[in-house]
């Protein structure tokens, strides 16, 4: 768009246009809506209501799942839409408020999730409550009492009742043919006149008793932890609908003294680190451990770990290298053709420039990929084409040079876009009087475009170092923060801080999300200081005009 | 690192957003783990769709991958027919991680189809429930395959197919199987030098490596990653990465990568079309890599893994495909019986089969297979001795160190037994780590 077509757009509102209107409203007349066409305000009202039935869906959904924090959220911001927009008070907020909600959800938000998450041991095993982890160990302890027949079961309630609610009775039949029925007090004689037998032994009628489908079976959640108490402290579970084994559960749990008991080895086993562990230190905790406040610990493990301290320099330098590098080369060659194509004599310009663009269209996934395999030192096309034996990804610095080449690749159609639409809102007027002036090609891009370029493009490339600052799936896809040197895997030569974060966070036997959300904390901080340095310099530009 | 590491993304994800980051930032995909499962999927990793919604208005939701769907479906409704209710069969593309989290927020299915060796990070999870099968029916399993259903101690599922690795041979130019790594090398070597072939022997060993397949080389001079407790069970406390006989194998490794056997430029990624070119004479893969073959045309027979001298035969890993029930399953009763009385069927372990082509983990199932199937028998075969791949969650800490310590020595990088001192080391600081 040409300064000339913003002109235009702005020309026909002014002094009859539905500013004004607004304007004079906005004077102390009261009702807004006073002036405004009835159709306007209809359509207004629907849209309120449109925004607050979606949010009550929202909140619907957010009731069945229990989050009643969302709920109230939800209620809020349906308050907010209301009161903004069906009054009249605040006109700014108007304006604001979408910006305001997405602002909260999508930036404030993660953030404080983050920040909460790093304070916590959050990660795989230990996921749920300490009171979860005792059910699940506890439930999962049930065996098979040795030496105890599998019974054939079907479920059944007594006659006439209501077989969703009524007591339940398994009716078991065991290796021998021998019938019994079994409910909470034990285990009784079934006598074998009453039954009616199936080929299998299982009992498909029995006097008095009233037998429950599968599906009635499967309602039927009580059922889940029904057993019929054994002489020996165990129970008589079922299996699915028509099983039944003699379990018991291994393990027990002391509520006063907050301890495990095996059963089957006597061992006792008290919290340690969210993790149920031995008492006497030997042997395996439990797997299931719980979640819980740490504190500060993932910070202190983040400022005291060896590896990270070794290691903290020379990838922060490579990765400070790795962005600004980014940055300038596609820059500077998506500038250099930007300006080449700026050219008003060249022809077919649109076709040259959908071409430039078509890198920055293909998933960054998919030519991540097919670089990697290019440069691969047998088979890859770039060493078969310019006959090299370079060792691309294995090599330290030959791997730093891929990944640039790469994102040059993937990175010029972008400051090429960028640099094309600052270029064409570069006044015609002021390059005139530079030609008159007599001031050489050169000179004019030296002098009277790259400042003007530059106040234009100066944030953007800070976002762009920003992004590359953390450029993850590039460095992932093509080295995977490789090649490894110093004989361990935890620090590679090619690694940003943000693919160094993720394996130290990720390579212990399970996923630590509370240490990575701390490191993710570090970066931020980096990254938001650098930047911050960055602003500071863009503002100096702008004085150029 | 790991395939469930998608979700571990998420927090990557959550700094990406705070970083305020411009342009679309683009989640990264997980690095596929050697497991068998990922091998196959590893390509269609990037693009993540959406997990399946929980169908609200079936009896009983299974969830697997989609090539198992269609004949889970059969069963299922004939199962449902039996019981009058309604089940539903529904694709997911990343069962592990996508149950994980759906689970979590109590919208998982009841039962999913899933490889044995999630099974330490799902009871960690609490994700899964145990599964009392009878004396008389586990023993219809193949007794390595029942193994590995178990997690101290405890059955979490039932099996119904069994993987590994064994050695493809193109048979136009090598028509008979070696026994011995030496052997292959030699034949390998002749066929180079004439001219016939490009490459020795084709194995997955990439920039980073691969512990899955370098696990067969430790194995042959009796070492491995976990020595074994008394009850059968991996122990995490014993890591034998440097073992004596461990470090035999990094030695073998060593002089395969010399001898240019095996490279660090042959990965995942270009393994396949370098054998499917017919320029390669061996490939050392599983039964994922033969469809391609196939296509290719390519004249081929599976054998068991060569010796190596000095040491013993070469053991792959076994990969054990099962079903579990989720912990949290809304029709555990329904659920169970599905898996208790309908998978451990013949007809069923047939039809998986047929869905999968692994060798069944229902020994009368692989019985009727094999008579008709030599490619089955001779993967069946090639996995002889082989130990379930470990499925306790410290095996997360391996796969990276042992992988890039056997990446190293092969490209001849660093010598063996300081680079595998350095890997046992690695391993042991991780698992301490919790």
């Amino acid at each position: 768009m040409s300064p000339q077509d913003i002109q235009d757009t702005r020309g026909p509102k002014g002094p009859t246009g539905v500013d004004d209107s607004a304007k004079v409203t906005g004077l102390g007349y009261g009702r807004p809506s006073g002036t405004s066409p009835v159709w306007l305000t209809i359509t207004k009202w629907v849209l309120i209501a449109l925004v607050v039935g979606l949010l009550a869906i929202v909140a619907q959904k957010t009731i069945e799942q229990g989050a009643w924090v969302g709920v109230v959220i939800a209620a809020f911001v349906a308050m907010c839409v209301v009161v903004v927009y069906g009054t009249g008070r605040s006109v700014p907020l108007k304006y604001l408020l979408p910006g305001l909600v997405l602002l909260v959800a999508l930036q404030i938000w993660p953030i404080a999730y983050t920040v909460a998450t790093s304070f916590t041991n959050y990660g795989d095993g230990h996921t749920f409550s300490k009171q979860d982890s005792v059910d699940s160990i506890i439930a999962n302890s049930v065996r098979e009492v040795p030496n105890t027949p599998r019974y054939k079961l079907s479920v059944a309630v007594k006659e006439k009742s209501d077989p969703a609610t009524a007591e339940a009775f398994y009716l078991l039949t065991d290796p021998a043919g021998t019938t019994f029925v079994g409910d909470l007090t034990g285990l009784n004689d079934l006598p074998a006149a009453d039954v009616e037998k199936a080929p299998n032994g299982r009992i498909t009628k029995a006097a008095g008793y009233q037998i429950l489908s599968a599906i009635q079976v499967n309602a039927r959640k009580d059922l889940n932890s029904f057993a019929v108490p054994t002489k020996d402290g165990g129970g008589i579970k079922r299996v699915g609908l028509s099983e039944a084994f003699e379990g018991k559960a291994n393990v027990s749990y002391d509520k006063t003294s907050d301890t495990l008991t095996d059963r089957a080895t006597g061992k006792k086993y008290v919290p340690l680190n969210a993790r149920w562990a031995p008492v006497d230190g030997q042997g395996d905790p439990f797997p299931q451990g719980w979640k819980e406040n740490v504190g500060f610990k993932n910070f202190q493990n983040v400022l005291t770990n060896d590896t990270l301290r070794s290691g903290f320099l020379k990838i922060f330098a490579w990765n400070f290298v790795f962005a600004v590098v980014s940055v300038g080369s596609t820059f500077i060659l998506g500038m250099l053709l930007a300006l080449l194509l700026n050219n008003a004599k060249l022809r077919g310009k649109g076709l040259y420039r959908s071409l430039m663009i078509l890198p920055y269209a293909l998933p960054g996934f998919v030519t991540a990929l097919v670089w990697s395999s290019m440069f691969n030192q047998d088979y890859g096309l770039i060493n078969k084409m310019l006959h090299l034996n370079v060792d691309w990804l294995g090599d330290p610095w030959a791997a730093k040079a891929a990944i640039l080449i790469t994102n040059l690749w993937l990175g010029f159609p972008y400051m090429f876009i960028v640099c094309t639409g600052a270029l064409q809102s570069i006044p015609g007027d002021v390059l005139e009087a530079a030609k008159i002036d007599g001031a050489s090609a050169l000179r004019t891009v030296r002098s009277i475009v790259m400042p003007l370029l530059l106040v234009a493009v100066g944030p953007l490339l800070i976002a762009s170092f920003a992004f590359n600052f953390n450029n993850f799936g590039l460095i992932f896809l093509l080295t995977g923060g490789g090649p490894f040197e110093a004989s361990d895997t935890s620090i590679g030569s090619s690694d940003l801080l943000i693919t160094y974060a993720y394996r130290l966070a990720f390579s212990g036997v399970s996923p630590n999300y509370g240490l990575a959300a701390t490191v993710s904390i570090f970066i931020f901080a980096f990254v938001a200081l650098m930047s911050y340095q960055g602003f500071r310099r863009t503002k100096a530009l702008e004085d150029v005009n | 690192m790991h395939k469930r590491a998608i979700g571990a993304a998420a927090i990557t994800g959550v700094a990406a957003l705070l970083l305020g980051a411009c342009g679309s930032s683009t989640t990264p995909a997980a690095k596929p783990t050697p497991s068998a499962t990922t091998t196959t999927t590893a390509a269609a990793e990037p693009t993540k769709p959406a997990p399946p919604v929980r169908d609200a208005a079936a009896d009983l939701v299974i969830w697997a991958d989609a090539d198992r769907v269609p004949v889970i479906q059969k069963y299922a409704d004939a199962f449902g027919l039996e019981n009058n209710i309604k089940v539903a069969v529904q694709v997911s593309t990343d069962v592990r991680q996508q149950f994980k989290d759906a689970t979590k927020v109590d919208k998982g299915p009841d039962v999913i189809v899933g490889a044995h060796d999630w099974l330490g990070e799902l009871v960690q999870n609490g994700t899964v429930a145990p599964v009392n099968l009878s004396a008389d029916v586990a023993a219809k399993f193949a007794p390595q395959a029942m193994a590995a259903t178990k997690f101290n101690g405890q059955s979490y599922g039932v099996p119904y197919a069994v993987e590994n690795i064994g050695l493809v041979r193109n048979t136009d130019l090598a028509p008979t199987a070696p026994a011995t790594m030496d052997a292959l090398v030699k034949a390998g070597q002749a066929l180079v030098k004439s001219g016939k072939a490009t490459n020795i022997l084709i194995q997955e060993v990439g920039k980073t490596g691969n512990a899955y397949f370098t696990y067969p080389y430790l194995k042959a001079f009796g070492g491995g990653i976990f020595a074994t407790k008394a009850n059968g069970d991996y122990d995490a406390a014993k890591v034998i990465v440097n073992s004596a006989g461990s470090l035999k194998g990094a030695t073998a490794l060593q002089s395969l990568g010399k001898l240019k056997a095996l490279s660090t430029n042959v990965d995942g990624t270009n393994a396949d079309a370098l054998f499917d070119a017919g320029k390669a004479p061996f490939y050392i893969t599983g039964p994922w890599a033969i469809d391609k073959a196939k296509k290719a045309n390519i004249k081929y027979a599976i054998s068991p893994l060569p010796s190596l001298a000095g040491g013993g035969k070469m053991q792959p890993f076994l990969g054990v495909q099962m079903f579990y029930v989720s912990a949290k399953a809304k029709n555990a009763a329904l659920a169970e019986e599905f898996v208790t009385n309908y998978v451990p069927r013949e007809d069923v372990q047939l039809a998986l089969f047929e869905a999968g082509h692994r060798p069944p983990a229902l020994t009368s199932a692989y019985d009727k297979v094999a008579a008709t199937d030599a490619d089955v028998k001779a993967w069946f075969e090639a996995g002889q001795g082989g130990q379930p791949m470990p499925n306790i969650p410290a095996m997360n800490s391996v796969w990276g160190p042992l992988g890039q310590a056997a990446a190293d020595v092969i490209a001849g990088k660093t010598a063996p037994k300081a680079r595998f001192d350095a890997a046992q080391k690695e391993i042991v600081a991780n698992i301490a780590k919790g």
